[in-house]
């Protein structure tokens, strides 16, 4: 063998490894292909998956996007839900409030042993009971219905009344009212007066009229009366006769309660609303609140009808009005002037309310000295009145000329004055020649009227007398004035000739107007024995048309003697918002707030 | 003699006049006819009713006794400590608190009063020193007229008015009362309800008591801006003919630096003094404003008292007014003093 | 034939004094205004009665509460009366009681003024006292309570504003004299031995004179605000004569309804005579301020 095959033996080597290398290599290559195949056949399957996945992601989201918004949707129902809630609740207890609108304040307290100003009278009319009260509506005044007594008889000398009481009323404290709390409340009246001698048991002389009270039985009380008197019924409707829990009234004193009536010991009462709030500030009420009473014995007929009672103390009769023209109060009672009242009559958002009025005004005269010693020289002078000028120019009307002390609508009121006419100048002329006085010689006096506004349009009224008065020709009128305290310190010391007062009623009964034309602390100085005999007669019978027929003589002497001459009897009004009804404007003047709804 | 000394005879001076003020009130109560007993008898009046009542009103003691106990309690601490105002007796017509009863309406005057001075000295001090700048032009004669009629109307006159223009017709703000009779007013810290309703956080409360502030008090300063108006011209008119004034003109200082940096601040002390003397004159204007606007400060409440005769009623109030009239007085003196050290010698 | 004379002696003496006082600039022309303001209204009042349309008291002589027309330029009130008559009128009272006061102030305040601050010590420190008491006293509570004291009328009304004023008076006087009194010619007087009556009356006297009528003057026009503010809380004059306050007061009650001619008339009235007083007592202070002079 040559040695050139010993290379071409390698290269054969070679080429053999190189082939087997290769055909591994391609084999091996074949079989990754074949796994990178599988591979990517996985992969493209792992694709497929995860392009599902994606979309089912997307759905997902897509799916909880709409429940989100759904779910923001109802959240936002709800909200609106409860504000449209809110309001109806809101509007729900506006249209369970009445807001009053008053000028008015208490004076000093709510017991009822010590209370005898109009306010105080008014809101314990409204959380009080008595036993018997007055039929609203009522024009005599004189209609007496049941309240916490349920019916009652009197003895023919009407000295001893006895009343069935009602059973199931209870205090607040959850004691149940029976005849005791009304001895109780009866002898702690009469047993406060000595030393709470301005208040109303004193005023109306209640240890004058009540002998003593007895308890029958559990449900039964007897009055024994220190003399013969129609009108006890009257006393009771009134508020002096309140009955009041023993627990919260002490006997030996009286609980006066100011500010926050919970931070003192309070009064409690039966009555059909409860006083939740009241505040005062320098004296007077700023804010006054009564919620319903939820022991209230007569809840079942639908009182009081609306649940809450908010006051609202304004100071003259100028913001009165401005509150009530702007809805900031549902309703206006008293102290809204004559003009602004026909102004707001005019308004088609408000609703005015009229009623028979119970106030009254009347000329006295100084009878102990010249000139009204003479009978002649005082029906002189009330016969040159002119009552309809007044009434027309002063009131606008909203007032009536009152020919009688007892004002129409009552038992015994008559049209007696009108013998001696308005403006019967004629008359007047004639009965002071007869005296001496003429043209050039005139009849002179001082005419006195109160100058601090305790009555309405003194001032205005005043001129106006003195106008009708000097048309005469043969009267020269002077004017005097005094603020209340002075002009009551002047009827004290007798030292003014005529003088101008008021009088309002502390319960409507005639029996609590004829006896003014008389009455000594108007210091007229002035008795007749003869009126006084029919006045003691007609309180002694319950029988109407005697007592019409006395009190219609005491009329007739009234007119000639002249001591005392009635002016004017004032209606009664109230504005309201036209949604507001159970207004009863009655002679009691008494605003019967648990009647009213909205 | 030095600050201290200075104040603390002025202190001394105070009392006598106090004692004086208090005494002189007592006797005019008790002077006045109208007997405070006859007030509570509405209708009739039995004479042993209207006894017990004048025993109850500690009238039948004599008067030197009703004086002791007067000015005894006034100077009793005890009672001071436990009520938080001085024992000024019982109203003779209410039998509540004096005291109470002035404490509660006192911050409506005082209120009033605050706001009033505040616009009468802004609104005088500026016009002041804007006519003292243009003297004896028109704009100065405009301004010295505005202070002029200011001082004529009743301020009664120009708080109707005001009531009829922006209450009644335009009915922008309330015409009376302090706040809205359908709001609660803000708890009370100082009386005061702008700052008591800021103190509760309440926005709302704040902008409506300011809203019935805004009358009455306008009323009042414009009445009383016209003094503060002339005074502020002619001591201005004073200062700025002064050496110094020329001087630091010449030194080239700006106008108003010169006005108000310096020439209003030499002619600030009179003006001063009068913020305080006025004091004494918004009692008188504040009576009349507090009946107009119905505002229940203790103007209103010492006319009231008036016509009840309700002596301890008002020997409180003019006891009270007193005092505070005394005590700023005080403190205008001392500030004077403080300021010009002349005024001590 | 005498009374020509005298009639041309007053004006003789009226009319340079008028002149000096218009030459003297602005202050001097308010002086003058304020005169023909308080002329003019104390000659309409007077005359008032004469020239008034209708009978001021009368009531009902036209609608009540009309607004001003033809017929009744001012309108009508509450009680149906003429509010032009009632202006015309109305200022008797508003006079009346102002020039009463002070009368009654003058005549109180400036004797105890000399003799007090003349006389000097502790007496003039203990009267200083008093007065300053009364002076830090609120004024319209004094007026109140000595009108609610004293009853409604003219010379009431004027004591109890009298009373307010007569610190000022003191205070005036009081530091004029202070100043004066030392002063040489005074000094050289009380040397040569003459009374302490004659040195007050004839030295001392005359130079606080400038001063007094100042106080008076813004006395009348505080004394006129004081009466309408003493009516509007109810203690006017009950005599039936028509009065400013009056109808400001009243008119008050009848704004909400809409009648602003009530209040209006006679509360602008009052304005203007307080306004011619305090024209006539700026100026005079002015006038008589040295440091204004240039």
């Amino acid at each position: 063998m040559p040695e050139a095959s010993k290379i071409e033996l390698a290269i054969v080597v070679l080429v053999l490894i190189g082939i087997i290398v290769s055909s591994a290599t391609v084999v091996y290559t074949v079989s990754v292909m074949s796994d990178l195949a599988s591979v990517r056949s996985d992969v493209n399957v792992l694709k497929d998956s995860v392009a599902n996945l994606t979309s089912s992601i997307s759905d997902l989201t897509e799916i909880i996007r709409i429940l989100a918004t759904s779910v923001n949707m109802s959240l936002e129902r709800i909200t609106a839900l409860e504000t449209r809630l809110l309001e109806i609740e809101a509007s729900l207890a506006a249209r369970e409030t009445l807001i009053v609108g008053t000028t008015d304040s208490i004076e000093l307290t709510l017991d009822p042993a010590q209370a005898y100003d109009y306010f105080g009278w008014c809101i314990l009319q409204q959380i009080a009971g008595t036993l018997v009260s007055v039929k609203p509506g009522s024009t005599t005044g004189t209609d007496y219905v049941a309240e916490l007594a349920t019916s009652w008889n009197y003895s023919s000398d009407l000295k001893v009344w006895d009343f069935n009481l009602r059973e199931g009323v209870t205090f607040p404290d959850g004691t149940t009212f029976n005849a005791t709390h009304v001895k109780y409340s009866f002898d702690r009246a009469i047993a406060l007066i000595p030393s709470i001698p301005e208040g109303a048991p004193a005023g109306l002389g209640y240890d004058a009229i009540i002998d003593n009270v007895t308890v029958l039985s559990t449900y039964q009380v007897r009055f024994y009366l220190k003399m013969s008197f129609s009108p006890f019924l009257g006393i009771l409707a009134c508020r002096a006769s309140a009955i009041v829990d023993p627990t919260y009234a002490p006997i030996a004193q009286v609980n006066y309660t100011q500010s926050d009536p919970r931070a003192s010991t309070p009064v409690a009462f039966v009555g059909p609303y409860i006083l939740s709030k009241w505040v005062r500030v320098g004296g007077k009420d700023q804010e006054i609140r009564l919620d319903a009473n939820p022991n209230y014995w007569n809840l079942a007929s639908g009182y009081p009808k609306l649940k809450h009672v908010v006051f609202k103390f304004y100071s003259d009769a100028t913001s009165l009005r401005l509150a009530i023209e702007s809805g900031d109060v549902d309703m206006a009672f008293r102290h809204i002037s004559p003009t602004d009242i026909l102004e707001l009559e005019k308004n088609p958002n408000l609703r005015v309310w009229w009623g028979s009025g119970a106030f009254i005004q009347y000329l006295c005269f100084q009878t102990k000295r010249a000139p009204f010693n003479e009978t002649k020289a005082r029906i002189a002078v009330a016969a040159a009145l002119n009552r309809s000028a007044v009434c027309d120019t002063v009131f606008l009307g909203l007032a009536d000329p009152l020919y009688s002390i007892i004002p129409p609508g009552m038992l015994g009121h008559t049209e007696a004055f009108t013998a001696l006419g308005d403006a019967n100048y004629t008359l007047t002329r004639s009965l002071l020649a007869e005296l001496g006085y003429n043209e050039s010689n005139p009849l002179k006096f001082d005419l006195w009227y109160e100058s601090s506004g305790h009555y309405p349009m003194s001032r205005e009224q005043a001129l106006l007398y003195e106008e009708a008065l000097e048309a005469s020709g043969v009267i020269d009128v002077t004017l005097k004035s005094a603020d209340w305290a002075q002009y009551k310190q002047n009827r004290d010391n007798e030292v003014m000739d005529a003088y101008i007062y008021g009088w309002y009623p502390d319960y409507v009964d005639p029996d609590d107007y004829a006896f003014l034309y008389w009455a000594s602390w108007l210091h007229t100085n002035y008795s007749n024995d003869t009126q006084v005999s029919y006045y003691d007669q007609a309180r002694a019978t319950t029988n109407t048309t005697l007592r019409a027929e006395l009190y219609a003589k005491i009329d007739e002497i009234a007119v000639q003697q002249c001591s005392v001459v009635p002016l004017y009897v004032s209606s009664a009004w109230a504005v309201t918002k036209p949604s507001i009804y159970g207004v009863y404007l009655d002679i009691t003047q008494d605003m019967r707030y648990w009647l009213i709804s909205k | 003699m030095g600050l201290r000394a200075f104040i603390i005879t002025r202190i001394i001076l105070t009392i006598p006049t106090l004692l004086l003020l208090l005494s002189m009130v007592f006797i005019i109560m008790r002077v006045l006819p109208g007997d405070p007993v006859s007030l509570h008898f509405e209708k009739k009046a039995d004479p042993e009713l209207m006894d017990s009542m004048r025993r109850q009103l500690g009238l039948d003691k004599p008067l030197w006794m009703q004086y002791i106990d007067y000015i005894g309690g006034l100077v009793d601490i005890g009672y001071f400590m436990q009520h938080g105002y001085p024992n000024l007796g019982k109203s003779m017509q209410t039998f509540e608190d004096v005291g109470g009863q002035i404490f509660s309406a006192f911050p409506a005057t005082l209120e009033l009063a605050i706001y009033s001075m505040m616009i009468a000295s802004i609104l005088g001090i500026l016009l002041g020193v804007l006519a003292s700048k243009s003297y004896n032009s028109v704009l100065d004669h405009l301004i010295r007229s505005f202070g002029t009629i200011t001082y004529a109307i009743p301020v009664f006159f120009l708080g109707i008015v005001l009531q009829l223009i922006f209450g009644v017709y335009l009915r922008w703000l309330p015409t009376g009362l302090r706040l809205d009779p359908k709001i609660e007013p803000p708890a009370t810290v100082t009386g005061l309800y702008t700052v008591d309703s800021l103190l509760e956080g309440n926005i709302f409360k704040f902008f409506e008591s300011l809203k019935a502030l805004i009358l009455p008090s306008l009323t009042l300063g414009i009445i009383l801006s016209g003094i503060f108006v002339r005074l502020t011209r002619i001591n201005m008119l004073e200062t700025l003919r002064l050496d110094f004034v020329t001087a630091a003109r010449a030194r080239g200082l700006r106008e108003s630096t010169i006005t108000y940096g310096y020439a209003l601040r030499n002619a600030f002390l009179p003006i001063l003094t009068m913020m305080g003397l006025q004091f004494a004159m918004l009692l008188g204007g504040a009576i009349l404003t507090e009946t107009t606007f119905s505002w229940p400060g203790l103007g209103r409440y010492i006319v009231q008292r008036i016509s009840f005769r309700d002596y301890t009623a008002i020997q409180g109030a003019v006891v009270m007014f007193g005092l505070f009239v005394t005590i700023v007085s005080l403190v205008v003196d001392i500030l004077y003093a403080y300021f010009d050290p002349r005024i001590r010698l | 034939m005498s009374e020509p004379k005298v009639k041309r002696s007053i004006l003789a003496q009226l009319m340079p004094w008028l002149k000096s006082l218009a030459r003297k600039g602005p202050s001097g022309w308010m002086v003058i205004a304020g005169i023909i303001i308080v002329l003019a209204l104390v000659i309409m009042t007077a005359i008032g009665p004469w020239i008034a349309p209708y009978n001021p008291t009368a009531t009902r002589v036209g609608p009540i509460r009309s607004p001003p027309s033809l017929q009744f330029p001012m309108g009508t009130n509450h009680l149906g009366q003429d509010m032009l008559s009632r202006i015309l009128c109305g200022g008797s009272i508003m006079l009346q009681v102002s020039a009463l006061s002070v009368v009654i102030c003058f005549l109180i305040g400036v004797p105890i003024g000399l003799f007090s601050s003349y006389v000097g010590g502790k007496f003039d420190s203990a009267v200083s006292l008093v007065i300053d008491a009364i002076y830090a006293f609120p004024g319209l509570v004094i007026a109140i309570a000595i009108a609610a004291m004293l009853g409604p009328g003219v010379i009431n009304m004027a004591l109890s504003i009298a009373v307010v004023y007569i610190p000022s008076y003191f205070r005036v006087v009081r530091s004029q004299v202070l100043s004066i009194k030392e002063l040489a010619y005074v000094e050289a007087a009380r040397a040569t031995g003459a009374k302490w009556h004659t040195i007050l009356l004839r030295y001392i006297f005359p130079n606080v004179i400038p001063s007094i009528v100042v106080v008076v003057t813004i006395n009348f026009a505080d004394a006129i605000l004081t009466a309408a503010g003493l009516t509007f809380i109810g203690l006017g004059v009950t005599y039936n004569i028509p009065d400013w306050g009056w109808d400001l007061t009243d008119g008050r009650a009848y704004l909400a309804a809409g009648a602003w001619w009530i209040i209006l008339f006679p509360g602008i009235m009052i304005v203007l005579l307080a306004l011619g007083f305090t024209f006539i007592g700026e100026g005079l202070s002015e006038l008589q301020n040295p440091k204004l002079q240039r």
